[in-house]
């Protein structure tokens, strides 16, 4: 153990990586949402692709532990969403529009993921903060 | 002898110390609840003999080796330099392949309570003591 008593600051400090990380991971999930019928600037072009956040566990050399870090963050390569719209400005020459390939759906199931995962890291924090001052209370006996 | 020598002071801060470390192991699992191939870890129970020592993990302090049998006792300290081969402290060992945040909440609720337990316990023995001494 390198230093005594710093194990719930590590703990805290742990949770709040988890805590950043899904905060991360909402804001590219509020993203692909708002931008769900963001067609492309120019006729024919590619709208906005939605976007996966990734996550990847780092060691913490300070903290001596595995924090998770919000990695790089992707474009879905799955197809877009195709609809025939001739008077849309977007339009192909054929008369095509490509809507991005965002899917309400699954972007509400990982909303609820990234929820839960933000409260059960919200939890860890509260469990510590409890157990801190439990040892606080010893002070009092 | 000192208070730290006392043995249920000193299972009871070995307990504490335990619970501590096992709530950054939690803590660790479920900000990475969300990691690809992450596996989670939990540690190995601390097991304590009659007089309260800890069997297994050598967390107490390095003592002198006695080498004679007429040498003074040091109090607290191991009987060996040798000790277990590197293998101090709680092992952490792989508990399966993925977090499973219920798992791991009802974990780190137990060792909230556990923690509260030793916490308490160990004020109470405070308690004895002040008692014992005569100034409450």
């Amino acid at each position: 153990m390198a230093e005594d008593g710093s194990d719930f600051a590590r703990s805290m400090s742990i949770a709040t990586s988890g805590l950043r990380a899904q905060a991360g991971r909402m804001r590219v999930i509020s993203e692909n949402i708002a931008n769900a019928d963001s067609t492309s600037p120019t006729a024919g072009g590619n709208p906005y692709s939605r976007k996966v956040p990734t996550f990847s566990s780092a060691l913490d050399r300070t903290l001596d532990a595995k924090v998770v870090t919000l990695g790089k963050i992707r474009t879905d390569q799955s197809a877009f969403r195709v609809k025939h719209e001739p008077s849309n400005p977007a339009a192909d020459a054929a008369g095509n529009v490509k809507y991005p390939n965002v899917n309400p759906l699954v972007e509400m199931t990982d909303m609820r993921e990234a929820q839960r995962s933000y409260e059960a890291n919200l939890n860890i924090i509260s469990a510590t903060r409890r157990m801190i001052q439990r040892t606080l209370d010893i002070l009092k006996a | 002898m000192a208070i730290n020598d006392l043995p249920i002071l000193s299972a009871l801060r070995t307990k504490m110390q335990w619970h501590q470390e096992r709530q950054r192991v939690l803590a660790e699992n479920v900000s990475n609840a969300n990691t690809p191939n992450f596996r989670p870890s939990d540690l190995v129970e601390p097991k304590f003999d009659n007089n309260g020592a800890n069997v297994g993990g050598a967390m107490g302090s390095l003592g002198m080796m006695r080498t004679s049998a007429t040498h003074i006792g040091v109090s607290g300290g191991g009987q060996s330099f040798r000790g277990d081969g590197g293998k101090n402290g709680f092992l952490t060992k792989p508990a399966g392949n993925a977090v499973n945040l219920e798992d791991q909440m009802l974990k780190v609720s137990a060792n909230q309570m556990d923690y509260a337990a030793a916490t308490s316990l160990y004020s109470r023995s405070l308690g004895l003591l002040k008692t014992a001494i005569g100034k409450r």
